[in-house]
């Protein structure tokens, strides 16, 4: 990166750093926890499908994985919060890890409807197992974080928690990016077999993205846990994965700035919108066809194309990743 | 528990008759799938939104933005009325969701089909509030005995006209110009082109065909299912499992997995559990993915280089 952008990225981190010593509305400050805690899990859906080009719709049931995980160990051992995410974090990718294996035989549409099959079979799991989950009635008495004596009660404080584990998992991914386990990946999106031609093993790698996917949204989950205090299994439905979907690509799939800004934006998006009462997820779903329409690049091509870069570096469109079944078609 | 032939009868003709339901929603998602290589997010909502549109005109009262009409009319006229609307719609559709698009891979469709299913669900919630409603069956009884057997006559019809849609299809795909039109656009677009089938036109003709379908299949399901902005998502997903298990792309193994599905699930739910009856779909699916990718009918899923 040039010295700008470094740059650029201080003054954007100071800015964020900034917002709970002028934003002091208590909704605001739990949105923008939840627009983060969002963003984390469609930076691992970037993982997957973005640099790998492995299209899941489960990331909403590792989101849900992670988020009764750690509420489960929090209320039933009584372990302190910041271990139980994390170990929740790593539950969620071993999950990860157990979904991605059968699953490696698959792409493109196959491998949507597996995970999606993946997904509903979570969701009835998290409904029907009361004697873990407490089922429709959802989790309650869930406890918030804290750090030695100190307790993050308020959203303003959870904020700086979000924002934390944001910037580490937009770090790691951006790391991964532009190294030679990014540049492995999006030989794999490109083209399998000629990837494995060149001495990249496919089944590896794509193992490494499941587990990064299913990772990132269980810290996601287990942050949301904690931020919101009670768990219902309607919150992590085929729906909510859809949703970090089209965060992922409205924002631009391939850049990491994007899948950030998508999530951001088509969190506060309904927010603004809700003056226009129950119209506004409708005018919502006109506006996620809008976008796809007119910004093929998504939110990160669109700035790029702004600041007058090379858009292509910035954020390739997901054309056609590597799809066998389309292979009649193309 | 012992084995009671009639009960089993009796289950076999009710997990018919919502598997034929599948197997006219999986007909949607493959006719798209092989006409333009995407699919569609929104067929569920092709079920769940003329349902809402017939049970206007069909109830004698019935709010619309709040305001109770009253415009109860004849069944047959309703249904017409509804397929005609739909047509429209289906145009409509092609132009704004699919058009547009066309030369940009699947992924973005995908993305624009998920906010046509958004934006239709919840404009259903605007229009008719989100109260369920429960849509007038057109048979006067609820139970018909058959020999020994008790069956709802609304199974029977669901049996019975989705035997008629597929011999109608397989006559206008074998026997009619059109219908080899749009084979031919399906297996090669660029062929198609070359030997001069207006291809955009058969384009929008197979997404009109896909919604009619949906849209029949809300019909004829409406009354055993209550009518909710949410009721055609599962049916949706479930057609879909049902596609990819009958081999995603193959005509008849979207209708035999959408039979197969519907089956088994109904006995699964009656033997098994009642609870997890909506997983059943799923297990069978990843099953199936996992032990034989391209599915019982489907070509081999394997990398060309």
């Amino acid at each position: 990166m040039s010295r700008r952008r470094w740059l650029g990225l201080a003054v954007l981190l100071i800015v964020l750093l900034c917002v709970p010593l002028v934003v002091h509305s208590d909704y605001l400050l739990n949105v923008a926890d939840i627009a983060g805690i969002y963003a984390i899990a469609v930076l691992g859906l970037g993982i997957l499908l973005g640099f790998a080009g492995q299209l899941s719709l489960a990331q909403a049931a590792f989101f849900g994985i992670g988020a009764y995980a750690s509420g489960y160990m929090t209320v039933h051992w009584g372990w302190p919060v910041l271990p139980s995410m994390a170990v929740a974090t790593v539950f969620s990718g071993l999950i990860g890890l157990g979904l991605g294996w059968p699953c490696l035989r698959l792409s493109g549409h196959y491998l949507a409807l597996a995970t999606i099959g993946f997904g509903i079979i979570t969701q009835l799991v998290l409904i029907n197992w009361t004697s873990v989950t407490n089922g429709s009635d959802g989790m309650t008495g869930i406890p918030p974080p804290s750090i030695g004596p100190f307790t993050l009660a308020t959203y303003g404080q959870y904020y700086y928690l979000v924002l934390a584990s944001l910037a580490l998992c937009a770090y790691v991914a951006w790391r991964i990016k532009s190294t030679r386990p990014g540049r492995a990946l999006q030989a794999i999106r490109e083209n399998e077999l000629a990837a494995s031609a060149t001495g990249i093993d496919p089944t590896r790698y794509k193992i490494v993205a499941f587990v990064l996917a299913g990772a990132y949204a269980g810290l996601a989950g287990s942050l949301l846990a904690h931020s919101i205090k009670f768990l219902s299994p309607d919150s992590y439905s085929f729906d909510q994965s859809v949703i970090f979907l089209v965060m992922l690509i409205v924002g631009g799939s391939g850049s990491i700035g994007g899948a950030v800004l998508g999530a951001v934006l088509l969190t506060f998006l309904p927010e603004a919108l809700r003056p226009l009462k129950t119209s506004y997820i409708m005018v919502y779903g006109a506006a996620v066809i809008a976008m796809i329409i007119f910004m093929p690049r998504g939110l990160a091509g669109l700035l790029s194309a702004a600041l007058g870069r090379d858009a292509a570096t910035a954020a390739r469109p997901l054309a056609n990743p590597a799809q066998p079944a389309e292979a009649k078609g193309a | 528990m012992t084995f009671d032939p009639v009960a089993n009868l009796q289950l076999l003709v009710s997990g018919l008759a919502i598997g034929s339901i599948y197997a006219l929603v999986a007909l949607g998602f493959v006719l798209i799938y092989n006409a333009v290589g995407v699919v569609n997010f929104a067929q569920g909502d092709f079920v769940m939104f003329p349902s809402y549109v017939a049970i206007s005109f069909l109830l004698p009262s019935i709010a619309i933005f709040g305001t109770i009409v009253h415009w109860q009319l004849p069944l047959l006229l309703v249904y017409a009325v509804v397929l005609v609307l739909m047509i429209g719609f289906g145009m409509l559709f092609t132009r704004i969701a699919y058009y547009p698009l066309r030369d940009r891979g699947w992924m973005p469709v995908v993305i624009s089909t998920i906010g046509v299913s958004i934006f239709l669900r919840n404009a259903a919630q605007l229009v008719w509030g989100s109260q369920p409603q429960v849509m007038p069956s057109p048979f006067p009884v609820q139970t018909i005995a058959l020999g020994p057997l008790q069956v709802r006559p609304q199974d029977l019809l669901i049996i019975g006209v989705t035997a008629l849609l597929i011999a109608f299809q397989y006559f206008l795909f074998e026997r009619t110009t059109l219908g080899k039109q749009m084979r031919a656009t399906a297996q090669d677009r660029d062929a198609a082109r070359l030997i001069g089938i207006r291809v955009g036109r058969i384009v929008t003709i197979t997404f009109v065909y896909s919604v009619l379908l949906g849209t029949i299949s809300g019909l004829l399901v409406a009354p055993i299912f209550t009518v909710t902005k949410e009721m055609g998502a599962l049916i949706a997903l479930k057609a879909f499992a049902a596609s990819i298990v009958g081999g995603f792309g193959s005509i008849p193994g979207a209708i035999i997995g959408g039979l197969a599905i519907g089956v088994i699930e109904t006995f699964g739910g009656f033997y098994i559990s009642t609870a997890y009856v909506d997983a059943i779909a799923f297990v069978i699916l990843i099953v199936v993915l996992v032990v034989r990718p391209q599915g019982l009918f489907g070509e081999r899923v394997g990398e060309k280089a």
